[in-house]
């Protein structure tokens, strides 16, 4: 199996002097190509920290990320910003939406910057996409018209747009009730089943369980792994207990 | 509690508080020197002439004086509080040398006069009646002015020598607009030259009320007393003396009313700001209880501390700098007795900014009524439905770049956040081109037919008419003049609308060779058209097509006026005709002459003034350049101040204001980037927004220069006599080079003030 990211040692401090505070102490990681991952820990333990250096968004005080077999760490902004744009997807707990634009200008943004002259190919795969996660009406609605679950969808079509590599996710459902939260999973898993890697960050057992590995994390250090067979649908109660138990174990 | 706030607050937004500052100070600096200028030149001028008793009613002649006759008139005369004739011996430029320069280039007309007993004193430098000894003499301030001369120096007048024992003030003749300078001798020295020059006469009444001056006019016309030259009144003295810093003082005022609205929006813009970012506090505010008025208190402190803070620097920066503007003033008509006055009235200045700025925060606060506490509290922002422009969809962009896209998209978006900075490029744009535009007007050759001249090359006065054929002769031979005309002036009577008679002069020719600019109307063409000056037109209140009553040769003839326009010669009363009239006798006559070689103007004029002693040969650009050359010049400088002032406005707002939608925008910015924009694409956005406005800016500045600017610069130009106006534009430096620095000044403040986008960390902006 090709490993789409390899996180080696990787340390990350925040504050200055005294108030230095080691995030991510000496964390090691990998992801495989179109493997379902999730991190969890409580508040404070480094997991979007680690989401962050995995993905390139931050850089780092020590280690190393491979990317698709680059070396993040030697790359300027601007490769760094392509590789994000080019073969990563992003789903925040917020919908990370710009306000002066509709719903579709907002899903097509990063793959028209590269391709306008396209626009009208693109905007047509957009509304697919927007079809196939049920909010195929609001092309044209502004973002403050729409809710939050709506949101969220439309975030995740836009980070699929340019088929990304791998889709980061961080607390995806965190702001959703469960109704919204478990149908935007289900377009996970569906993503997930064509190929795409994920990964998750999560402290919600429902979301994990959904997951074909679990990184534990307290502290700025990953405690331990769980492996769970990929979710076809079956056994759905035993995994989530699966994971609370391995929670309650290690005590987060 | 408030000061605690306020002093947080400036401290936290220090470039913001300060760049504000700056904003008012220069506008109260420019509102306090506008009235301390007022203040100090009504003042100084009154106090001139008072002090030198300017006559109120002055004829010029030359020729044959009766003076028994003017005695005779003037005792029976009601109105007449005093008469004088006083002398005035014209002596050519070529035989005066003061020090070791010659005024033999001057189109002034210089001449020797002695001291007056009555009135109409010449005044020295401290304002007091000068008392000339033998051998000393006393020059105008104006060649003090331009560095002819200096205290001391050997003057040498058609071979007497004199002393320059200092300069003198004269109330009639001070300005550069006036064609004559009278220089002060003694009256033994000024008998013993008698013969070295030709002899003129100012024949000088003081009434006992002004008022009557219009009676008094008519009364001097209808006798047929001494007409032979221009006449003056005590109001054109005044406003010929008033008039260059007068337009100094509405510049001024142009620029602090311009600066002002600049203050008022940079003010606007920062509170609007200021607001959006405090929308929860104020809603939590609002929630607790607290009054809108106790809200709006603490941010009208704010504004009120700043609004003093600049307006005590601005009356620092007026005293610094009233003295430079002062000095022509100073010089040219001595101290006022009001300068306290006019220090009072700075501070009225000062004070009505203050108010003002108050008065404006205070209406941009109202809109927190608008802030409902719920919606302030559980969104965190306004709710205020964005209105962006539908049917401008990144769907359907093909033609734009993404990231230009964005920048033009949010910028249709906000409007209401950008029409701020789009006020002040307007502004800006219209100060780089208004004063650019009147400068290259007034330079250009064409100029001078606004002003009552035509576009000749040189031209031939004299007084004599007998001998003005001679010059024709010359004239017609010579093979290097491609065309020339013969212009003479006479004195008319005019009936007037009372039936009482008053003198006109006509100047009689062909008015096609040299055409001069009319504000209404056309050359006169045939014998029964006539066309009026505007102060004449204005004075007997006739427009195009009236018709005006001459008596020639004791007939009465009927005239159809054809054209008004404006005139600085003779003292603006003049009017032009056709028709043939050998009755009256020539009080002038002028040959226009064109070269057929513009650079022989030079040796010509040299020539014509050798070959003809009794005539006056004048170079047409050396005319206006001593004319307007002063005013041409300060015009010249005020266009690079303003584009000086324009430009660093424009880099100091632009600055300011990317610096604080880099700030606003740190949440969309970090998003961008994690959808994988670079830290170029965002620079990218943020200075099509900017170019974009100044685009807008640009047109509309330009735009509203063309109209309104040359509307405003048509009514300082119409201080010269000139009515009709327009630009005449360099459209390389107005709509290239001008457009080019803004953009080169706006694309640099950009650049730096958006250079913190790319510090912007996305795991800071977007992590919950």
């Amino acid at each position: 199996m090709n490993k789409i990211i390899i996180g080696e040692h990787i340390v990350k401090s925040f504050g200055e002097g005294d108030e230095k505070h080691k995030v991510l102490d000496g964390v090691s990681a990998e992801i495989n190509e179109g493997e379902f991952v999730a991190v969890m820990g409580p508040s404070g333990s480094g997991k979007s920290t680690l989401m962050f250096a995995l993905s390139g968004m931050d850089s780092v005080d020590g280690g190393k990320v491979v990317f698709d077999g680059k070396n993040l760490s030697g790359l300027g902004e601007k490769e760094l910003s392509d590789i994000r744009r080019t073969k990563m997807g992003f789903v925040f707990q917020q919908p990370t939406m710009l306000k002066n634009l509709n719903i579709l200008d907002n899903i097509i943004l990063p793959s028209v910057r590269d391709n306008r002259k396209n626009t009208t190919t693109i905007s047509a795969k957009a509304k697919t996409l927007m079809k196939r996660v049920g909010i195929a009406d609001l092309e044209n609605r502004d973002i403050t018209q729409v809710s939050g679950g709506q949101l969220q969808r439309a975030g995740i079509c836009r980070a699929l747009m340019n088929s990304p590599k791998i889709l980061f996710g961080d607390e995806p459902t965190g702001a959703l009730n469960s109704k919204s939260a478990h149908e935007i999973m289900d377009i996970f898993s569906e993503i997930n089943a064509e190929g795409t890697a994920i990964m998750l960050v999560t402290h919600d057992a429902n979301v994990a369980a959904r997951t074909e590995r679990i990184m534990f994390m307290r502290d700025g250090a990953i405690l331990s792994e769980m492996k769970l067979s990929k979710f076809d649908g079956k056994d759905w109660d035993s995994r989530v207990e699966k994971v609370t138990m391995k929670m309650r174990e290690i005590g987060i | 509690m408030y000061n605690r706030i306020i002093r947080n607050d400036m401290l936290k937004s220090k470039l913001i508080t300060l760049t504000t500052v700056i904003f008012v100070a220069a506008a109260a600096m420019l509102v306090s020197l506008a009235a301390i200028l007022v203040v100090n030149l009504s003042g100084a001028l009154d106090n001139l002439m008072t002090q030198a008793k300017t006559p109120h009613f002055m004829q010029m002649h030359s020729g044959e004086i009766d003076r028994e006759r003017l005695a005779a008139f003037s005792k029976e005369n009601s109105n007449v509080d005093d008469y004088q004739v006083v002398e005035f011996l014209n002596i050519d430029g070529t035989q005066i040398n003061l020090g070791n320069n010659s005024l033999a280039h001057s189109v002034q007309d210089n001449g020797l006069s002695i001291q007056n007993d009555k009135f109409d004193y010449l005044l020295d430098l401290k304002g007091d009646i000068i008392k000339v000894t033998d051998g000393e003499i006393y020059v105008p301030v104006t060649y003090m002015k331009d560095n002819t001369t200096k205290v001391g120096d050997k003057a040498l007048i058609s071979g007497k020598e004199f002393t320059v024992a200092g300069f003198l003030r004269d109330s009639t003749m001070n300005s550069s607009l006036s064609a004559s300078k009278r220089f002060l001798v003694s009256n033994h020295d000024f008998a013993e030259l008698k013969d070295h020059g030709s002899m003129e006469y100012l024949i000088e009444f003081r009434l006992n009320d002004y008022s009557a001056i219009g009676e008094f006019e008519t009364a001097y016309a209808s006798e047929g007393l001494e007409a032979n030259g221009p006449t003056v009144t005590y109001t054109l003295f005044k406003t010929m003396n008033a008039i260059s810093d007068g337009m100094m003082i509405a510049v001024i005022l142009l620029v602090s009313v311009l600066v002002v609205v600049i203050a008022l929006m940079s003010i606007r813009f920062t509170l609007l700001a200021k607001i959006e970012d405090d929308y929860r506090e104020i809603g939590v505010m609002k929630a607790i209880g607290l009054r809108l008025s106790d809200i709006k208190k603490i941010y009208l402190a704010k504004y009120a501390v700043i609004a003093a803070v600049g307006s005590i620097l601005g009356i620092i920066l007026s005293f610094i700098f009233k003295g430079i503007l002062l000095e022509n003033i100073r010089l040219f008509m001595g101290e006022s007795e009001k300068s306290s006055l006019g220090l009072i009235f700075g501070i009225f200045g000062i004070l009505l900014v203050f108010l003002v700025i108050i008065l404006y925060v205070n209406r941009v606060l109202k809109r927190f009524k608008k802030i409902s506490a719920a919606e302030a509290i559980r969104f965190g922002i306004s709710q205020e439905k964005t209105v962006y422009a539908k049917r401008f969809n990144l769907n359907r962009n093909k033609l734009f770049n993404t990231n230009i896209f964005l920048g033009i998209k949010d910028v249709l978006t906000r409007k209401k956040l950008y029409v701020t900075s789009l006020v002040v490029l307007v502004i800006s744009a219209f100060i780089i081109i208004v004063p650019q535009n009147l400068y290259n007007t007034i330079s250009s050759k064409g100029f001078i037919q606004y002003m009552g001249i035509g576009n000749y090359d040189l031209r031939i006065q004299t007084n004599n008419a007998d001998q003005t054929e001679e010059i024709v002769q010359t004239i017609d031979s010579d093979n290097d003049v491609s065309k020339y005309t013969v212009m003479t002036t006479k004195t008319f009577k005019v009936k007037t609308s009372n039936g009482s008679e008053e003198n006109i002069k006509v100047e009689l020719g062909d008015h096609s060779l040299f055409p001069i600019a009319y504000s209404e109307g056309r050359a006169p063409a045939r014998d029964d058209e006539i066309a009026l000056s505007d102060i004449n037109a204005s004075e007997m209140s006739k427009k195009v097509g009236d018709i005006i009553t001459l008596v020639i040769d004791g007939k009465e003839k009927a005239l159809t006026v054809t054209g008004l326009y404006s005139d600085v010669t003779n003292g603006g009363k003049t009017a032009k005709g056709v028709f043939n009239d050998n009755s009256a006798s020539i009080i002038w006559t002028i040959v226009c002459v064109e070269l057929s070689d513009e650079s022989l103007v030079d040796s010509k004029v040299l020539t014509y003034s050798n070959e003809f002693d009794f005539a006056k040969a004048s170079d047409i650009d050396e005319f206006v350049s001593q004319t307007l050359g002063s005013t041409i010049s300060s015009v010249e400088m005020a266009s690079y101040a303003s584009i000086a002032i324009a430009l660093a406005i424009m880099v100091l707002v632009t600055l300011l204001f990317m610096k604080m939608l880099v700030a606003k925008d740190k949440y969309s910015i970090a998003v961008m980037k994690s959808l994988g924009f670079t830290n170029s694409d965002v620079t990218v956005q943020y200075v099509s927004r900017s170019v974009f406005v100044l685009l807008v800016g640009i047109i509309l500045g330009t735009l509203l220069a063309n109209t309104l600017g040359e509307m405003l610069a048509g009514v300082v130009i119409s201080s010269f006599g000139a009515s009709t106006f327009s630009f005449t534009i360099n459209p390389l430096s107005a709509y290239l080079f001008s457009p080019l620095l803004m953009i080169c000044a706006v694309l640099i403040a950009t650049l730096i003030g958006t250079s913190g986008a790319g510090k912007i960390k996305i795991s800071e902006n977007i992590k919950e």
